[in-house]
C-alpha cells in the first residue's frame, strides 16, 4: 500500500455548472475510521461517488491506496468496498447468490466460498439460501455489508449505514463496523448523521459544509477541543454555525 | 466479467415473472400457430374429400387436392406475425428488464464500484439477451417442427428444416434489434416508466407506422396478390417506394416469406439485401447502447417510478 488510505488534494466536481465540492484537502491514515459529517447537499455522497470510481471529478486529485481514481481505476475498485445508502441487491436472487455474483466481479478466485466465509464471519449464514426479497431492513443492511466486504478490500466506504435500522440494527452494525477495522484492518471512511454512532465508532471526523471541509481532527482532540459541548452534537452545530 | 455478468442476468430473467409471462405468451402463440395450421389443413381436406365424393356421385371427376399445392411451412406462417407482434414485445421487455432493475435499484453504484468495466457491462447483458433469444428461437423451432410432424404426419425434409432453422436464425436477428431497443431506453433516459414507453414507442412505429407509411397508405395495397401498385408514380408513393427497403418490419416478412417459401420466389442474394436493414439496425443499436453506457450517470438510482 503506497500512500494514505484516502487522500483528497483540491477536489472538485460540479453537477451542471453548481459546485458541488470545492477545492477538498482531505488526508486518511491506514487503520482509520473517519466519520464524514455534513448536512444534506453538503457534498458528502459526491466524495464518495468519486472516491469508489462511480464519477470523475472535475478538479483535482483523489486517490486510495496511493491509486488515483480517474487513472488506475481498477487498482482503485480492487482495494476498495462499498455499501450505499439504500441496499437493494438483486430480489430475485438469493443471499449467497447475490455475493457470489458481487464476488465475480471483485475477481475473487473461489467466489461461492468467499461468499459462505462471508455470511459465516458477519454471523448471517442464515440468509444464504433465502431471496433478498424477503429481507427486513436490517437483513438487507447486512447482507449489503457482506457484499461490501467479500473480497476483503483495505478501505470500506459506508453512506448512510444507519438509515433506516432499528436500535438493534444500529448497534449490530456498530459492532460489525469496530471488528472489521480491528480484525481484519479495513480503512473505514462512513457517511453518517447519526452523530451519537460517530461518536462511538470514529477515530477521526471530518465535516463538510456547502461542498467545504471545514473541519478535520481526530475524536479524542474533537471532545478536548470542544469541552463545554456536552455532545457531538452540540459540536456539530457549533461548527456549523461557524465556520472556521 | 462478462460471464458473471450474463450468467447473472440469466439467472435473474428465470424468475422475473414479467419476463415469463411474455415468454409464456409467445410460446403459447407458437404452439397455437400449429394448431391454427393444423385446423385448417383438416378443414380444406375435409371439404376436399365431400366435394370428391359428390362429384363422383355425379361421375364427374375430382380436381387435385388443393393442400397439396400448399407449401409445406405453409403451416407455421402465422409465425411470421406472431414475431413482429408478440416475439418483438417480449424482446423489448426482456432488454427493458436487462438493465432497468440495475437502474431502478441503484445497483449500477455496486457493480461499477468494481473492477468491471462499462464495456464488460454491456457486452454481458447483451450476450444474455441473445442468450435468451436464442434459447426462445430453438424452443419455437421445435415446437413448429413437432407441429409439422404432428399436421402432416411425417418427418419434414432436411430442406424443410433447414428453412425453418433459416426462419428462426432472421427472427432471433430482428428480436435482438427489440432488445436493443429497449436496453437503449433505459440509457437514454432517466425514469423506468419512460423507458418503457419509449421502447413500446418505437416497437408501435417499427412494427405498424412505417409500414403503413412505405405501403399500407398505397390504394392496391390491401388487394391481394397485386404487388407493385399502379400509382407509384405519384411524387408521394415514389418517396414511400423508396423508403420501404428501409422498413425492417415489412422486409423481415418478406425475407420470412421467401425463406418459408410461402412468399414470392427470390433470390437468395434479394433475401439477404431484405434482411441487411435489420443487421445494420442492430450494428447502429449497439453502437449507442456503448456510448450512452460510457456517459451514463449510475451513481444515481432513478426512483422506478
Amino acid at each position: 500500500m503506497d500512500g494514505p488510505a484516502i487522500e483528497l488534494r483540491g477536489l472538485g466536481h460540479r453537477y451542471n455548472g453548481d459546485p458541488v465540492l470545492r477545492d477538498l484537502d482531505l488526508t486518511i491514515e491506514h487503520g482509520e475510521i473517519f466519520g464524514f459529517l455534513g448536512h444534506n447537499g453538503a457534498g458528502k455522497t459526491t466524495t464518495v461517488n468519486i472516491l469508489t470510481t462511480l464519477i470523475e471529478p472535475t478538479s483535482g486529485r483523489a486517490a486510495v491506496n496511493g491509486h488515483d481514481v480517474v487513472a488506475e481505476r481498477s487498482l482503485v475498485t480492487a482495494d476498495i468496498g462499498y455499501l450505499p445508502s439504500e441496499v437493494r441487491m438483486y430480489p430475485h436472487m438469493t443471499g449467497a447468490e447475490n455475493l457470489t455474483f458481487f464476488a465475480e466481479l471483485s475477481g475473487v478466485s473461489n467466489p461461492k466460498r468467499a461468499a459462505a466465509e462471508t455470511l459465516e464471519y458477519l454471523g448471517c449464514a442464515d440468509l444464504a439460501d433465502r431471496r433478498l426479497g424477503t429481507f427486513s431492513t436490517g437483513m438487507r443492511q447486512r447482507i449489503g455489508i457482506a457484499q461490501a466486504i467479500v473480497h476483503r478490500p483495505d478501505v470500506l466506504f459506508l453512506d448512510e449505514p444507519t438509515a433506516g435500522l432499528d436500535p438493534v440494527g444500529i448497534r449490530q452494525l456498530r459492532e460489525t463496523i469496530i471488528r472489521l477495522n480491528r480484525d481484519l484492518g479495513m480503512t473505514v471512511f462512513m457517511n453518517t448523521h447519526q452523530l451519537s454512532e460517530v461518536a462511538k465508532v470514529c477515530t477521526t471526523i471530518g465535516v463538510l459544509s456547502r461542498g467545504e471541509l471545514i473541519y478535520k481532527d481526530s475524536m479524542e482532540e474533537t471532545t478536548r477541543r470542544f469541552p463545554n459541548e456536552t455532545s457531538l452534537e452540540d459540536i456539530y452545530v457549533r461548527m456549523e454555525g461557524v465556520p472556521t | 466479467m462478462i460471464g458473471a455478468i450474463a450468467t447473472q442476468q440469466v439467472l435473474a430473467l428465470r424468475r422475473q415473472r414479467i419476463f415469463l409471462a411474455a415468454l409464456g405468451l409467445f410460446m403459447a402463440m407458437t404452439a397455437i400457430a400449429g394448431v391454427l395450421g393444423w385446423s385448417s389443413h383438416n378443414t380444406i381436406v375435409r371439404v376436399y374429400d365431400e366435394a370428391v365424393k359428390l362429384l363422383a356421385a355425379d361421375g364427374r371427376p375430382a380436381p387435385p387436392n388443393p393442400f397439396l399445392l400448399k407449401p409445406t411451412l405453409s403451416l407455421v406462417s402465422n409465425m411470421v406475425v406472431y414475431i413482429p407482434f408478440l416475439g418483438a414485445l417480449l424482446a423489448v421487455v426482456l432488454g427493458h428488464l436487462s438493465l432497468a432493475d440495475d437502474e431502478a435499484d441503484g445497483l449500477g453504484r455496486l457493480i461499477f464500484s468494481r473492477k468491471v468495466t462499462r464495456r464488460e457491462y454491456i457486452l454481458g447483458k447483451l450476450a444474455a439477451a441473445a442468450g435468451v433469444l436464442a434459447v426462445i428461437m430453438l424452443a419455437a423451432f421445435v415446437v413448429s417442427a413437432v407441429s409439422l410432424v404432428i399436421v402432416n404426419q411425417a418427418i419434414p425434409s432436411l430442406g424443410d428444416l433447414v428453412r425453418l432453422g433459416g426462419f428462426f436464425t432472421i427472427s432471433w436477428v430482428y428480436l435482438l434489434a427489440f432488445s436493443l431497443i429497449g436496453m437503449v431506453a433505459v440509457l437514454a433516459t432517466n425514469r423506468r416508466s419512460m423507458a418503457l414507453l419509449s421502447a413500446m414507442g418505437a416497437w408501435l412505429v417499427v412494427t405498424f407506422a412505417v409500414p403503413q407509411f412505405t405501403s399500407g397508405l398505397r390504394p392496391t395495397s390491401s388487394l391481394n396478390p397485386i404487388i407493385d401498385p399502379v400509382s407509384t408514380s405519384q411524387g408521394f408513393f415514389k418517396i414511400t417506394s423508396l423508403a420501404e427497403p428501409f422498413s425492417v418490419a415489412e422486409q423481415y416478412k418478406l425475407a420470412s416469406g421467401s425463406i418459408l417459401a410461402t412468399g414470392p420466389v427470390e433470390t437468395g442474394l434479394q433475401t439477404i439485401g431484405r434482411i441487411a436493414p435489420t443487421v445494420a439496425l442492430v450494428a447502429v443499436l449497439m453502437a449507442i447502447a456503448f456510448a450512452l453506457v460510457q456517459r451514463h450517470d449510475f451513481s444515481r438510482s432513478s426512483n422506478g417510478a
